[in-house]
C-alpha cells in the first residue's frame, strides 16, 4: 500500500470535497432573527476557512468501507460545527485567552464574550439537528443514525474533549509523558477518532471494523497536534499557541519525534485489514497519515 | 375543563411530583457518576443534584403517559431536559451573562467550581443529554422505543434548544436589558416563548414523541406546553414584585433593579394576573380530547404552575 499511497492525490481528493463542504455549512447557517448570534455562529465555522480535516477524515472513512458519501456528508460537516464550538469555547478569556484563530480576531473578541458563549452553545444542538434533518434516509437507518450521534456527543462530553480541555487547565501536561499523551488524546484525538468512527458507521461498517477505525483516528489526531508543536518548537515560535500542552517541552524532541513513528506506524496498521479486504479504497486514509506527519501541500477553503 | 373536574379532585398531585422527581433524581444521580476527571463530574452533579422541581423532567414523563407510553421509555428524554436545564441556568448565571451568584439558595456553579469549569460543566452536560436521548443503551431492552421515534425527539430537542429556540431567547432578552426603555409586548413575549416555553415545549412533546403519540396529539401537547410555558414566565414576573430572595431561594426584585422589561411592569399586576389564567384555560383546553384520567397529571402541573408561590 505504501507505493499506491505515494502516488495518491491526496490534495485532489481534499480540494474536490472542500467546496461542497463549505456550500453544505454556508446553507446550514442562514443569518435570521436574532442576527447577531447567526453571524456569530457563521463567523465561528466559515470565517478564514479551515482545512475542514474532521469532514475528509469522516468521508474518507465511509467511502473506505463501501459507502456512499452522501450517507456521511451532514455528519461530516456537523463536526466541523461542533469543532468550531470547542474552539470558540477554548479561545475564551478563561480558558485560552486567545484574541486571534486563524489569523482574525476570536469569537469573543469579535461578537463579545457572553455572544461567544452562547454561539458555542447553539453549534452544538446545530450540529445534531443537522444529522437528524440532511442525513439521507433511504441509505441510513434511524439506528444508525442514533450510533452516529451518540459518537458526537461521547466525544465531546465530560469523559472526551471536555475531559482534555480540563487537564490541559490543571495543567496536566506539564507532568509525565503519560499526562502529555492524556491531553493529547482528549483534546485533539478526540475529534478525529470521531470523525473516523462516524464516517465508518455511516457507511456500513460492522462492529470490528468501527473500533480499528476509531483507534487509527484517535492515532492520527494525536500524530496531528503532536507534529504541530514540533514544527512549532522547530521554529521557535511562541505565536501559534493551540494548546497548553507544549507536548515536546514536556517530552523532549527526541522522544517527541519517536512517538510520531510509533503513532504513524499504529495507524497505518489499523489500516492494514481495511487495505486486505478493500483495497485502493484505503488510499485516502492511509495517505492521510503521511500528510499528518509531512504537511505535504496547503489546504485551505476558498 | 368542568367534565375533568371530578377526576381532578380524586388526582393526589403532590404525591404524584414527589413519586416522579425521586424517580428522577434517582436516574439523573446514576447518569453521571464520578470518574475521572472528577472535578468536572463534580461540578456537573453539584448544579443536576442541587435540587430544583423537575418540572420538566416530569412534563415528559406525563405527556408520554398520556399517549400511552410507560415512564422508563421516557427516563432518558427526562434527564436529557433536566440536564439542558441545569447547563443553560450554569451558563446563564456565568459573569460574562447575568453574573448571578444565587440558584436555588445555593452559590452558583461558577462561584464554587470557577468560571472555567462552569463553562465546561456546562458543555459537558449538554454533551451527555444527547447522548443519553441518542443512545439506544439508555432505553428499557425489554420495553425498546423505536430508533425513527428517537430521531425524531433528538431533532424536536436540537431545534427547542439551539440559535432559533432557548438560545435565540437568552440573546432578544441579553440585547433588550439595560436599554434604559421598557421593550415592546411582541419583544417579550418572544423573549419568554423562547427563553422558557421552547425547553418545556420539548419536554412534552418529546413525551409524546417518545411515547408513540399520533401527529394529532403531539400539535395538542405542543400548544399545551406553549401556553404553560408563558403561563411559568409570566407567574415568575409576578413572584419576581411579589415575594423575597429567601422565599424564592434567588435574587428577588432583580428584575426590577436590572431594569428588565416584565409583565408587571408592561400591564400591571392585575392584568398580568388575568392573563396568566387565560393561558392556563388555554393550556387545559388542549387535554380535553384526552383520556380524563390520563390528563390528571399535565391538567395539575398546569394549576400548579399557575398558582406556585415559589
Amino acid at each position: 500500500a505504501a507505493a499506491a499511497a505515494a502516488s495518491f492525490d491526496l490534495r485532489g481528493y481534499w480540494t474536490t470535497l472542500l467546496p461542497q463542504i463549505e456550500s453544505q455549512l454556508d446553507a446550514a447557517l442562514p443569518v435570521r432573527f436574532p442576527e447577531r448570534i447567526f453571524e456569530a455562529m457563521r463567523y465561528s465555522v466559515l470565517a478564514g476557512g479551515g482545512k475542514r480535516a474532521p469532514p475528509i477524515m469522516c468521508i474518507a472513512a465511509c467511502e473506505l468501507v463501501g459507502g456512499d458519501r452522501s450517507a456521511a456528508f451532514p455528519t461530516a460537516c456537523a463536526l466541523e460545527m461542533i469543532h468550531a464550538a470547542s474552539l470558540v469555547h477554548d479561545d475564551l478569556p478563561c480558558f485560552d485567552a486567545a484574541p486571534l484563530r486563524r489569523g482574525r480576531p476570536s469569537t469573543h473578541a469579535r461578537f463579545g464574550v457572553d455572544m461567544a458563549v452562547l454561539a458555542g452553545d447553539a453549534l452544538f444542538p446545530l450540529a445534531f439537528s443537522h444529522v437528524v434533518a440532511r442525513t439521507p434516509r433511504d441509505l441510513v437507518p434511524p439506528a444508525t443514525v442514533l450510533r452516529a450521534l451518540a459518537e458526537i456527543a461521547r466525544a465531546v462530553g465530560s469523559t472526551g474533549m471536555a475531559a482534555g480541555q480540563f487537564l490541559d487547565l490543571t495543567g496536566a501536561a506539564a507532568a509525565g509523558e503519560a499526562d502529555v499523551v492524556a491531553v493529547l488524546e482528549k483534546k485533539f484525538g478526540e475529534m478525529a477518532e470521531c470523525s473516523a468512527v462516524c464516517g465508518g458507521i455511516l457507511g456500513g461498517a460492522g462492529e470490528e471494523e468501527a473500533e480499528g477505525l476509531r483507534r487509527y483516528g484517535r492515532a492520527v489526531g494525536v500524530l496531528y497536534e503532536l507534529v504541530d508543536d514540533i514544527l512549532m518548537a522547530d521554529a521557535g515560535s511562541n505565536g501559534k499557541m493551540r494548546s497548553n500542552a507544549r507536548a515536546v517541552a514536556a517530552l523532549g524532541m527526541e522522544r517527541a519525534m519517536e512517538m510520531v513513528g510509533e503513532l504513524q506506524g499504529k495507524a497505518k496498521r489499523e489500516l492494514q485489514r481495511f487495505g486486505d479486504k478493500y483495497g485502493d479504497r484505503v488510499l485516502p486514509l492511509y495517505s492521510f497519515v503521511d500528510y499528518a506527519v509531512e504537511r505535504g501541500f496547503v489546504v485551505e477553503a476558498g | 375543563a368542568s367534565a375533568a373536574a371530578p377526576s381532578a379532585v380524586e388526582f393526589n398531585f403532590k404525591g404524584y411530583m414527589l413519586q416522579k422527581a425521586a424517580a428522577v433524581n434517582q436516574a439523573l444521580d446514576a447518569v453521571v457518576p464520578l470518574v475521572y476527571p472528577e472535578r468536572i463530574h463534580e461540578a456537573m452533579r453539584y448544579s443536576l443534584l442541587g435540587g430544583g422541581k423537575r418540572v420538566r423532567p416530569v412534563l415528559c414523563l406525563a405527556a408520554c403517559e398520556i399517549v400511552g407510553g410507560r415512564e422508563r421509555q421516557a427516563m432518558p428524554p427526562a434527564t436529557a431536559l433536566e440536564m439542558i436545564h441545569t447547563m443553560s441556568l450554569i451558563h446563564d448565571d456565568l459573569p460574562c451573562m447575568d453574573n448571578d451568584d444565587l440558584r436555588r439558595g445555593q452559590p452558583t456553579n461558577h462561584c464554587v467550581f470557577g468560571e472555567p469549569l462552569a463553562v465546561l460543566a456546562g458543555d459537558a452536560l449538554l454533551a451527555l443529554a444527547f447522548g443519553r436521548l441518542a443512545d439506544p443503551a439508555s432505553y428499557p431492552a425489554d420495553d425498546p422505543v423505536p430508533p425513527a421515534r428517537v430521531v425524531r425527539a433528538v431533532g424536536e430537542l436540537s431545534h427547542c434548544i439551539g440559535a432559533e429556540g432557548l438560545v435565540a431567547g437568552q440573546v432578544v432578552d441579553m440585547e433588550s436589558t439595560g436599554l434604559g426603555i421598557p421593550v415592546g409586548l411582541d419583544r417579550l413575549e418572544f423573549i419568554h416563548l423562547h427563553k422558557t416555553a421552547a425547553l418545556l415545549e420539548a419536554s412534552v412533546v418529546i413525551g409524546a414523541i417518545v411515547g408513540g403519540g399520533s401527529d394529532n396529539q403531539i400539535e395538542r401537547l405542543r400548544r399545551y406546553a406553549r401556553c404553560v410555558g408563558l403561563l411559568f414566565q409570566v407567574v415568575d414576573d409576578i413572584l419576581d414584585v411579589t415575594k423575597s430572595s429567601q422565599e424564592l431561594g434567588k435574587t428577588a426584585g432583580k428584575d426590577l433593579a436590572s431594569d428588565k422589561t416584565t409583565y408587571p411592569k408592561l400591564m400591571g399586576l392585575e392584568k398580568s394576573r388575568e392573563f396568566a389564567e387565560e393561558l392556563l384555560k388555554d393550556a387545559k383546553d388542549q387535554l380535553s380530547e384526552f383520556d380524563p384520567i390520563k390528563a390528571a397529571p399535565l391538567l395539575h402541573l398546569a394549576d400548579y404552575i399557575a398558582h406556585r408561590q415559589k
